[in-house]
């Protein structure tokens, strides 16, 4: 498999450095504070919005719709800032990453004049309504269904494992718009669920460490208008697995626990431990080598190529080394993990350790994707 | 690459699909080398790829040549090309002549010592010695590193090898003339490391791609219970293991030819010579495991492409240097890793 390498331009750089700057003093001013896994477990609607206020959201988008109509190489870049330093950028995380490449795609006129410009602005938050409490890694599977009726759709069942429903309006719902057929893929179809209709019911699923960030969310005859409905009817399969390539090969599948790496080496450094050191470089050349795979899917992405395998392949593999990090480090240096522990590093420890399970799960299961990669590469 | 070079590419990767049979590795373990190959590379002038149009070469760039390094590893070639054509690179680089005869380099120990014009000391592991006629090394006088030739009918030469097979001689020089010697700065120092380590990792990277195909093709053609394995998920996960690591390990070629075109090189050499530390095991590993019982036969080939990682991999400028060199850096570095991986 051969991915383009990447090089950055000045321009680029630039952007780089005008977010650091950015992050890093409104990380002094104590606007957040640095986490590992923030981007998915750090939702922080207010830090969403000061985002939006740089023109951080929807960067990529038209700019008849509010955005900035920069590059995915740009976006990539942004990402990688915020995950580096820790960012709490949860809230808006799907909308800005999944739902607006999606309407874009797929979305009426009417659905993009809608919800892009509210994304933009951070002051309006998807989830993304995909596992059921019988469908996991088989999705195909999932049983919420849509039934027609006049001017739109009743909706009943359920959804589980919803990141940030609490704080998202509303939901791309995949649900059965016909009844389970020889061919499980047909018959779906993606809704926009407004998540404060009635019918509709949010309960917390509180993570192994006591905190909320994922949801149960029911559907009890919740009415869904059809120009609610995104892409065509019976095509919701198709226009998921779009959006798998975006989900799957992004920096946040690599670095997770990188802020556990980055104060580690600091910690080694003022130990003049070199022989710590060495062994965390293995780390940093790991890091360097999937960062350039990762950047490479990122490059085909914008050129319109095909990069399902590929991208399989990025998050398998990254999200394993953002589960060795925290396991390396207790090897080096004589830390005691605590969420709530004074020091950085053994804050950063306790929530590598805690939230590394949900790396190779979340996303498609690691499981999932080894029979991708290896019916992609049977195939060529 | 241009289309003229793409040619090369395809020209050199026919001959080697051709002529190098599995019988044609096999031939160092007899203590013979691909003799014929070589002269077919020589009739088609390959080995003076990279050599610069004045001294009478085509005129590439690193990545032509690099490129031609991964198909070398790709085909486990029995000959000195990876050596030869580094060592008059490595001329050309201080300005020197390129040498026509068959030549070897070693540049990664412990360097001679130099003394009023002559050297004596000790090689270990020299690569193709036996069949060379110069040599391309370092020496040391009065703390300062020299690249200097000396011709090897001067030196006394006990015959060994690496786990593939590949020789690796022992040399022994006592007052022996040098025929050149050229002060190396420690920036040009430095820059030869880079460049050995790359071809290096070219190599490695080839006999990854080899592995990986093999194992995708036994996994299709080999049936247990009643069908091909490739249908059992676990050996899917090998597959997709390997799948990884050749994407990583070919995107960390990629990477690094690019910024040695463009004189950006960092510490990029250092981390892709990492990165292909672990490839290199968990290829082999996986490959290994998917092939079973008959992977690990002489008859099979398998052996060609793992026994030269395993080689290959503690050779010349290898992970520990480089860990060692990072560690280094890192101690006094003011920068944060981001900010150095992101050179920003």
């Amino acid at each position: 498999m051969n991915l383009p390498s990447v090089q950055f331009t000045k321009e680029q750089e630039e952007f780089r450095v005008e977010v650091r700057t950015f992050l890093q003093r409104e990380l002094q001013k104590g606007t957040f504070q640095t986490k590992c896994d923030s981007w998915l477990s750090g939702s922080d609607p207010a830090f969403s919005k000061l985002i939006a206020e740089q023109g951080w959201i929807g960067l990529t988008w038209p700019k008849e719709y509010g955005g900035a109509e920069r590059s995915s190489i740009d976006r990539y870049i942004l990402t990688e800032e915020f995950l580096a330093i820790g960012a709490p950028v949860a809230a808006h995380w799907f909308a800005d990453r999944q739902t607006g490449p999606l309407l874009l795609r797929f979305g009426t006129e009417f659905q993009k004049k809608l919800f892009l410009p509210k994304i933009v602005k951070g002051e309006c938050f998807f989830a993304i309504g995909l596992s059921e409490p019988n469908s996991g890694s088989d999705l195909a599977s999932v049983r919420t269904k849509a039934e027609k009726v006049e001017g739109g759709w009743i909706v009943n069942g359920a959804k589980t494992w919803t990141s940030n429903a609490q704080d998202a309006h509303f939901m791309i719902t995949l649900v059965r718009t016909e009844p389970v057929s020889e061919k499980k893929h047909h018959g779906l179809s993606q809704l926009i669920v407004d998540l404060k209709s009635e019918g509709v019911t949010i309960a917390p699923i509180r993570y192994l460490t006591g905190e909320h960030h994922f949801n149960d969310v029911f559907f009890d005859n919740v009415f869904v208008a059809d120009d609610m409905v995104v892409g065509a009817i019976g095509n919701g399969w198709a226009q998921g697995l779009a959006e798998l390539a975006f989900e799957r090969s992004g920096p946040e599948r690599i670095l997770s626990t990188f802020p556990l790496l980055n104060e580690t080496i600091e910690e080694l450094k003022r130990r003049q431990d070199i022989n710590g050191l060495a062994h965390a470089a293995k780390l940093v050349a790991e890091l360097w080598s999937l960062r350039n795979l990762s950047i490479g899917v990122a490059k085909v992405l914008e050129e319109g190529g095909e990069v399902g395998v590929p991208a399989a392949l990025v998050k398998s593999v990254g999200t394993k080394f953002e589960q060795k990090i925290p396991e390396v480090v207790r090897m080096l240096l004589d830390v005691y993990p605590h969420l709530q522990a004074e020091r950085d590093l053994d804050r950063f420890l306790a929530e590598s350790t805690l939230h590394a399970p949900g790396f190779t799960i979340r996303g498609g299961t690691s499981e999932v994707l080894y029979g991708i990669i290896a019916k992609g590469v049977l195939a060529r | 690459m241009s289309e003229m070079k793409d040619m090369i590419a395809g020209v050199v990767e026919r001959i080697f699909k051709e002529k190098v049979e599995k019988e044609t590795v096999d031939l160092l373990e007899t203590g013979k080398w691909g003799e014929e190959v070589w002269q077919l590379l020589v009739e088609n002038e390959i080995e003076k790829v990279a050599i610069k149009e004045g001294h009478g070469g085509a005129g590439g760039d690193y990545e032509d040549l690099f490129h031609l390094y991964r198909l070398v590893g790709k085909y486990a070639v029995p000959i000195p090309f990876v050596e030869h054509t580094l060592a008059n690179l490595v001329l050309e680089y201080v300005n020197s002549q390129p040498q026509s005869g068959l030549s070897t380099i070693h540049i990664a120990t412990q360097p001679l010592e130099l003394i009023k014009g002559k050297v004596t000391g000790q090689l270990q592991h020299v690569p193709w010695a036996r069949y060379a006629e110069k040599i391309v090394t370092l020496a040391t006088e009065q703390g300062k590193n020299s690249l200097i030739i000396i011709d090897l009918e001067e030196a006394t030469i006990e015959n060994s090898t690496n786990l593939a097979a590949e020789p690796r001689d022992h040399l022994r020089f006592t007052d022996a003339n040098i025929l050149l010697n050229h002060l190396l700065t420690e920036q040009q120092h430095e820059f030869l490391t880079q460049l050995q380590t790359a071809a290096t990792v070219s190599k490695m990277v080839g006999a990854i791609d080899r592995a990986f195909e093999l194992t995708l093709q036994f996994s299709k053609e080999r049936e247990q219970f009643g069908r091909p394995i490739h249908r059992f998920q676990l050996v899917q996960q090998h597959l997709a293991i390997l799948a990884g690591e050749q994407a990583l390990s070919s995107s960390a070629l990629d990477n690094i030819i690019a910024l040695l075109v463009e004189g950006q090189v960092k510490d990029e050499i250092a981390f892709a010579r990492l990165k292909l530390d672990d490839a290199s095991r968990i290829v082999a590993t996986s490959a290994h495991q998917v092939h079973a019982a008959i992977g690990v036969t002489h008859e099979h080939r398998l052996h060609h492409y793992t026994r030269r990682l395993w080689a290959w991999r503690d050779e010349d400028f290898h992970g520990n240097y480089w860990r060692k060199q990072l560690a280094d850096k890192l101690l006094h570095s003011t920068n944060t890793i981001w900010e150095d991986l992101t050179k920003s």
